[in-house]
């Protein structure tokens, strides 16, 4: 049965509302939430889209949202202030439908004080205003939240500005499409025989007046073109759009000394259309990036304020960028711990999955130091921070020179590398053209010569091919889950030829891990009392094993967590214990008189297994969970082996050595006990061998490690939590379809160079005709359009027609 | 002949309108986001009608 409001399955028996019993819901989030809105009349969200909604955590956090009321906080976040009305906008990763959006925009139904929701779906934006009188930034955020969807509110969002929507590219378009249009009309004479009597009386009227309009084109529509070409000057490096700069100067130049002397109308037409053609081509490069925009870098993993205790012991919201070292500060269960700090008071229990991997928890006691990035879980604890943020253990890491490779990865494409050439040789064709005209004794043709091969040079078509076909690429990856940052990332794909796997989380499957019982058979109801105790705890290991039992909605008495220890509590008046063996007392033959129902509970880590302990009513039994490989694996690596070197990084022991050899075969390179840093070095040291290396990783301990490589595979349970700066993000359920991504990536760099081919023929035609000095504006008038044209629509078919074939 | 120029300078200026149509449209917002007022468009206030009459 699917839950009402998440579409999750239900528990066997499932939380039913007492006014609409037929409505099945899978946790008391998830009907809170439907009531809330049925309450509010907004049940029309139900019906937009079947199961719209958001699991809710069970778990509430108090004062989550406390830091928005910091004055620091909110005048970075607010895009205006007065005393009347606040306005600010949310990223909200979650929404996904029709009903998302219904519901965002009603938020004033279940908050007076909101006056106005604004969704912008493809961005995944929302725009609020609300009145600071009548309700409060904590309690918009809070609402939000609590109908699941709660906003991301990162460090690297308060720093950055909020986003402006790039209308110039609007505007050079719309002037550019409106100078080609009449351009072409005033060019018409002088296409055909018949209207020569027509061009002879008006020809001189009609140049002027193209001019006029394509001036317009020149300063504003191709003004990128000349911009980016200025720039890779000035860093000495030769891009694509500087031989379209030469192009279209020369192009225009042309025709302004052709209508002035009046030797001809000039080739307006052919300039107009190809600004037109080529913003066009940069649109759907920039619609393609908009829809997958997840640019973010790991100031998004840190919490955006945090408790500083003041020298009275007082508690204050203060943002982290303003934390100093010595300073005290309270972190509460679930919290990130935001910088090195030294513990003063309190059981850590510190969750480094998110820096490690490792999802069971690091106890520390007061005293020892604690990295930032851990998670607190537990009790709340007291740290004196020693080093700020800034300088942290994982803020180093980031540091790392390898993370700079950015800027070199986009620019060293396929399309730049050939614009480089291009000119070379447009030169030597242009010089050498005019040399033999002045040797002809022609010089009026040598100049045409020149200009001619100048202009026809000019590589749009090539410039429309990347966008073209890699955008295509990347909406068809993005549909099988895989998002690439950049079309620069399929080129990598595809020309990658060594392959790095880390080992927790992306090999194995955390979600997966098998649950083993040992020990006297357990009764249902037994087992109904342990799963209403474990559904109490946050413990990674808690909710594994609660998502194998059966669902209990049992009242539990007296629950009690011991950090690092275990649970217990009492149900239906039996105590039941999970946890370690020495909280459980394992071993112990007959547990101690008055209290009948002991269930102990130890959680022992054994390489990929882990233990935990349970005593109820008596009987004693222990659960035994183990990490499983993905499903998929075996048959990926016996296609992926065949063309790749593969290599696995584990930050473990070597347990699981004869496993690994055994599923990569005998070339594959296995490193164990993987430091972080060490990974970065090995990915760093292939890639010095010449390798181009794809990293697939699942997380921050091997960040460094995506990072360094080519290409960073980011392998993700959850997409929406989840913002590393990689270079592509994969959801674990597309997993198995990698080596297809490779090949696709393949088959996408194939039909770019085979649209290079194809306006490289273009080109040698013109060019051919350009030599000759016959390249007239009738020539150039039919040609460009065509080159254009015919690149886009052959680039785009092709990765169609190659995602077709690869079945994606 | 000399009407062409006329006619010329009418077509012009009717295009330049079209322009300045489309700067209008761009300058209000119409092009930030072109997915969600489609989406938009097609919910109805059916919750407002549930509702007596005397109350709107």
């Amino acid at each position: 049965m699917a839950c009402a409001h998440c579409g999750d399955a239900c528990p066997d028996q499932p939380i039913r509302l007492s006014a609409r019993p037929e409505l099945p819901f899978c946790c008391q989030g998830c009907k809170a939430v439907y009531e809330l809105l049925d309450q509010s009349n907004l049940c029309t969200y139900y019906r937009l889209d079947d199961k719209p909604g958001q699991k809710i955590p069970e778990v509430e956090l108090p004062g989550r949202f406390d830091y928005l009321n910091s004055e620091s906080v909110q005048s970075q976040l607010l895009a205006f202030r007065s005393e009347a009305l606040n306005q600010l906008t949310f990223s909200i990763p979650q929404m996904h439908c029709a009903s998302c959006i219904w519901l965002l925009e009603n938020l004033f139904k279940l908050n007076p004080g909101i006056t106005s929701s604004r969704v912008n779906f493809l961005r995944k934006e929302l725009t609020v205003s609300y009145n600071p009188a009548a309700t409060t930034l904590t309690e918009v955020a809070k609402l939000l939240a609590s109908v699941g969807y709660e906003p991301q509110i990162t460090l690297a969002e308060l720093g950055a500005q909020p986003h402006r929507a790039n209308r110039t590219l609007y505007y050079q378009l719309g002037l550019a499409a409106f100078a080609f249009g009449n351009v072409m009309l005033m060019a018409f004479p002088d296409y055909f025989s018949f209207t020569e009597q027509l061009q002879a009386s008006f020809g001189q009227f009609f140049g002027w007046l193209s001019l006029g309009l394509s001036l317009p084109v020149l300063l504003v529509s191709a003004r990128g073109f000349y911009r980016s070409a200025w720039q890779g000057l000035r860093h000495r490096y030769i891009n694509l759009d500087f031989p379209i700069s030469l192009g279209l100067t020369a192009l225009f130049l042309t025709s302004l000394y052709d209508i002035a002397t009046q030797h001809g109308p000039g080739y307006l037409d052919s300039f107009t259309g190809l600004v037109f053609f080529m913003l066009i081509g940069k649109w759907v490069q920039q619609r393609t990036y908009d829809a997958l925009r997840f640019d973010r870098d790991f100031t998004s993993y840190f919490p955006v304020a945090v408790t500083r205790l003041t020298a009275g012991g007082r508690e204050e919201s203060v943002a982290v960028r303003e934390l100093r070292a010595g300073q005290r500060i309270r972190v509460r269960h679930q919290e990130i711990i935001p910088a090195d700090a030294v513990l003063l008071r309190g059981q850590g229990q510190i969750d480094y999955s998110f820096v490690t991997g490792e999802s069971v928890p690091v106890a520390r006691t007061s005293g020892e130091v604690v990295y930032a990035g851990g998670r607190q879980t537990g009790e709340a604890l007291e740290l004196e921070v020693v080093r700020e943020v800034s300088q942290g253990y994982l803020t180093q890491l980031w540091n790392n020179p390898a993370f700079q490779k950015e800027e070199k990865a986009t620019l060293e494409t396929y399309a730049n590398k050939v614009g480089r050439y291009f000119v070379a040789v447009t030169l030597v064709l242009a010089l050498g053209a005019v040399a033999y005209w002045q040797w002809q004794g022609r010089p009026d043709m040598a100049l045409r010569a020149f200009t001619s091969v100048l202009v026809i040079a000019c590589p749009c078509a090539l410039s429309l091919a990347t966008p073209f076909a890699l955008g295509a690429a990347l909406r068809a990856l993005g549909r099988c889950k895989l998002f690439l940052k950049n079309s620069g990332v399929v080129e990598t794909l595809g020309r990658a030829d060594t392959i790095v796997f880390d080992k927790t989380g992306t090999l194995t499957d955390v979600k997966r891990s098998a649950v083993e019982y040992a020990g006297p058979t357990l009764t249902l109801a037994q087992q109904q009392a342990i799963a209403a105790v474990i559904q109490h705890s946050t413990h990674p290991l808690s909710q594994r094993l609660a998502a194998e039992l059966p669902a209990s909605h049992l009242p539990v008495q007296e629950f009690r967590e011991v950090a690092g220890q275990g649970l217990c509590g009492t149900v239906a008046g039996e105590e039941v214990r999970v946890g370690s063996a020495a909280f459980v007392g394992v071993g112990n033959p007959a547990p101690e008189a008055g209290t009948p129902a002991t269930a102990e509970s130890a959680a022992t880590t054994d390489g990929l297994q882990s233990r935990v302990y349970v005593s109820v009513e008596g009987v004693q039994g222990c659960y035994l969970l183990r990490n499983v490989y993905r499903e998929e694996l075996r048959s990926i690596l016996a296609e992926l082996s065949r063309h790749y070197h593969l290599a696995v990084l584990s930050g473990d022991n070597d347990t699981e050595q004869d496993r690994l050899r055994e599923l990569f075969g005998p070339q594959a390179e296995l490193h164990f006990r993987q430091s972080p840093q060490q990974k970065l070095d090995y990915v760093a040291h292939l890639r010095q061998q010449g390798r181009t290396v794809i990293m697939v990783g699942d997380g921050l301990n091997d960040a460094g490690a995506l990072q360094q490589a080519d290409a960073g595979v980011a392998l993700t349970d959850t997409l929406t939590n989840f913002s590393p700066a990689c270079d592509a993000i994969l959801d674990a359920r597309s997993f198995g379809q990698l080596s297809t991504f490779l090949r696709f990536s393949q088959d996408c760099l194939q039909v770019v160079l085979g649209t290079f081919v194809l306006s490289f023929c273009y080109n040698g035609i013109g060019l051919g005709l350009a030599v000759q000095g016959k390249f007239t504006p009738i020539v150039s008038a039919i040609l460009m359009p065509i080159s254009s044209l015919s690149v886009m629509v052959f680039a785009t078919l092709l990765v169609h027609y190659a995602a077709h074939r690869r079945q994606l | 002949m000399e009407i062409i120029f006329v006619l010329i300078s009418i077509s012009l200026c009717v295009a330049m309108l079209f322009l300045l149509a489309f700067v209008w449209a761009v300058r209000s917002h119409q092009y930030d986001d072109t997915y969600t007022p489609a989406v938009r468009v097609l919910f109805d206030d059916q919750e407002e009608n549930a509702q007596p009459r005397g109350q709107r």
